[in-house]
């Protein structure tokens, strides 16, 4: 059986605004934080508008923009510090968990 | 001899001019040197290309729902339309190949003059890197006709470069007190708003006693984050009154160069919601090409210049006050709306709002404000950041109305800065060769902006708290997450 994010990828999107400033720096702390947690994931970085549509497994942004996503994906996350690598892993473990993506 | 000339010709009409092929290529080095698997490289390199082609089409319609709203606007208050004899998609199609190489020799001499000045910040935020670039080589198209590429592109990239380095490290101090870290630097066209919000803060209120997140602002304002829905609303509300009072011929003729069956209200309604899909279209083209340039840019100068931080785009100081954000964002508004109604009252110009320019400064210097001043602070700093984007509007349109005037309403205040600032430095030499006075006018700049970061290095060694830049202490503080952790 393919179990996700241990053998194919979840989807990870990051939102900011308008999907090519803060969210492009995210997605690059996000792929490193998953990366180091061992979870497979795809991540790619979008505008408000569009993260509605993408079916994603987990959105990142910060809290003024996860505010109006709740319930657009099974995990949402908001983020203070768009560099601090150690704080989003200790905030994505408990639900990655939960959703059995992280052995 | 002869075949090196057909070489050289072959690359600079197919290669060097053709925008999208450039950003292919560039990405393509990114990706390589990144040592992504061949499959990222091949689909990497093609989702940049396909971003410039996605960009050309977005600013297409952009600049359609554009020219509808400024002929109806100016019809309506009895003025002429903003006139040029040229287009930002003409500029970008005869000139992108020059932008594309402003954006990599101004990143790499960025990086060299981070590391040899030692200056802390280096600039990531990859749509203003791109939009700058755009905007000096207009500015310098403007200024001295049709050069050389390569004389373009070496004189834009140092200009690029002078104020990537210098930006980042002026406002250091500010956005220090804003975040509480030095993790990152501010990296965004914002900063004349942010800075003069900062500074005027402390002389109008402060933090402790009037901080903007004691305030509770309507829900319903929420919406305002979503720059589509805000531009479309904005725009078409504008559209339908100036409507009711432009002319019923230009009107007319107006809806049905669109679609001669339509009404024109209806018209009027689908020009304001394809002026926010174009930009919406232009946006995601920029995105698609930034996502696989942005992370090599971020590899190479963390491999070249250890202990580097970032400079990031503004939303990232939004979470240490989001209703400073709004706060901020209003009061650009009303004075950008303000000043709409003045200058169009006095004959001057007709204004377009630009809501993503009105929200993201506007919001930035809220925060700047709101973190020195408090909510007084916050007021002020929009309220600077509306008078920048209404002025400057109204003079950058005359002023690259040959080149590419459309960029005055896409623009946040530095754009303006940098613009008037090589116009008018550039100014005193119109009389001589321009292939040489470039040279001079330029020099002056990059001079004057070098002065500059050795004032600023020294003020920041004589304050030690507020050091700018000393390798062994970045080094140092890499440890820095944990901190940031427990300080929330």
């Amino acid at each position: 059986m393919n179990r996700k994010g241990i053998d194919e990828p979840i989807k990870v999107i990051t939102v900011c605004g308008v999907g090519m400033g803060s969210s492009l720096i995210l997605r690059m702390t996000a792929e490193k934080a998953l990366s180091e947690m061992g979870v497979k994931a795809r991540v790619e970085a979008t505008d408000l508008s569009s993260a509605k549509s993408m079916a994603a497994d987990v959105i990142l942004g910060q809290e003024m923009h996860t505010d109006q996503l709740d319930g657009a994906a099974p995990v949402v996350v908001g983020i203070t510090n768009f560099m601090d690598t150690e704080g989003l892993k200790q905030k994505l473990e408990g639900p990655l968990r939960e959703q059995g993506w992280l052995e | 001899m002869d075949l090196l000339q057909d070489v050289l010709s072959f690359l600079a009409n197919n290669i060097f001019n053709e925008v999208a092929i450039l950003i292919g290529l560039i990405a393509l080095v990114g990706l390589l040197l990144q040592r992504k698997p061949s499959e990222e490289v091949v689909a990497g390199t093609l989702r940049a290309t396909i971003g410039i082609y996605i960009l050309f089409i977005g600013v297409e319609v952009f600049v359609g729902g554009l020219v509808a709203f400024q002929t109806i606007v100016a019809s309506a208050v009895g003025l002429e339309p903003p006139a040029a004899t040229a287009t930002l998609a003409d500029f970008l199609t005869n000139h992108g190949g020059t932008v594309a190489l402003v954006i990599t020799v101004a990143f790499l001499v960025h990086v060299l003059a981070v590391r040899l000045f030692n200056t802390r910040y280096v600039y990531l935020t990859g749509h203003l890197m791109f939009w700058i670039s755009v905007v000096v080589t207009a500015a310098l198209v403007q200024s001295f006709g049709d050069l050389s590429q390569w004389t373009l592109v070496l004189a834009g990239a140092l200009i690029v470069a002078a104020y990537w380095t210098v930006q980042p490290l002026y406002i250091a101090p500010l956005m220090r007190r804003v975040i509480g870290s030095d993790d990152w630097g501010y990296g965004h066209t914002s900063s004349a708003a942010a800075w003069i919000a900062g500074k005027a803060g402390p002389a109008v209120g402060s933090r402790e006693k009037h901080d903007t997140e004691n305030l509770k602002l309507p829900r319903q304002l929420s919406f305002f984050k979503d720059v589509n829905v805000s531009t479309a609303l904005v725009i078409g509300v504008i559209m339908l009154v100036a409507m009711a009072f432009a002319d019923a011929t230009v009107l007319s003729e107006q809806a049905a160069g669109y679609n001669a069956n339509m009404n024109p209200w209806i018209w009027g309604i689908v020009s304001a919601l394809r002026f926010a899909a174009g930009i919406a279209i232009l946006l995601f083209g920029v995105r698609m090409f930034l996502a696989e340039i942005v992370p090599a840019f971020k590899g190479i100068s963390e491999k070249l210049i250890p202990g580097s931080r970032p400079a990031l785009d503004c939303p990232t100081v939004f979470p240490f006050a989001p209703t400073a954000v709004m706060v901020g964002f209003l009061a650009s508004t009303v004075v950008f709306l303000i000043l709409m109604a003045v200058f169009a009252g006095i004959g001057w110009f007709v204004l377009v709002p630009p809501m993503i320019m009105l929200f993201f400064p506007g919001g930035a210097a809220g925060v700047f404000g709101n973190a020195l001043g408090g909510w007084r602070g916050a007021v002020i700093g929009g309220a600077v950041n509306g008078l920048f984007l209404a002025v400057g509007q109204a003079l950058m349109w005359g002023a690259l109305s040959d080149t590419a005037p459309e960029l005055a309403t896409l623009a946040d205040p530095d754009w303006y800065i940098i613009t008037f600032l090589i116009m008018g430095v550039s100014a005193p030499f119109g009389g001589g060769d321009p292939a040489a006075m470039i040279w001079v006018a330029t020099a002056i700049i990059v001079v004057a902006v070098a002065v500059w970061v050795f004032i600023l290095k020294r003020k920041g060694l004589e304050r030690p708290t507020e050091s700018v830049g000393e390798p062994g202490s970045a080094l140092e503080e890499v440890g820095g997450p944990e901190e940031v952790l427990h300080r929330r």
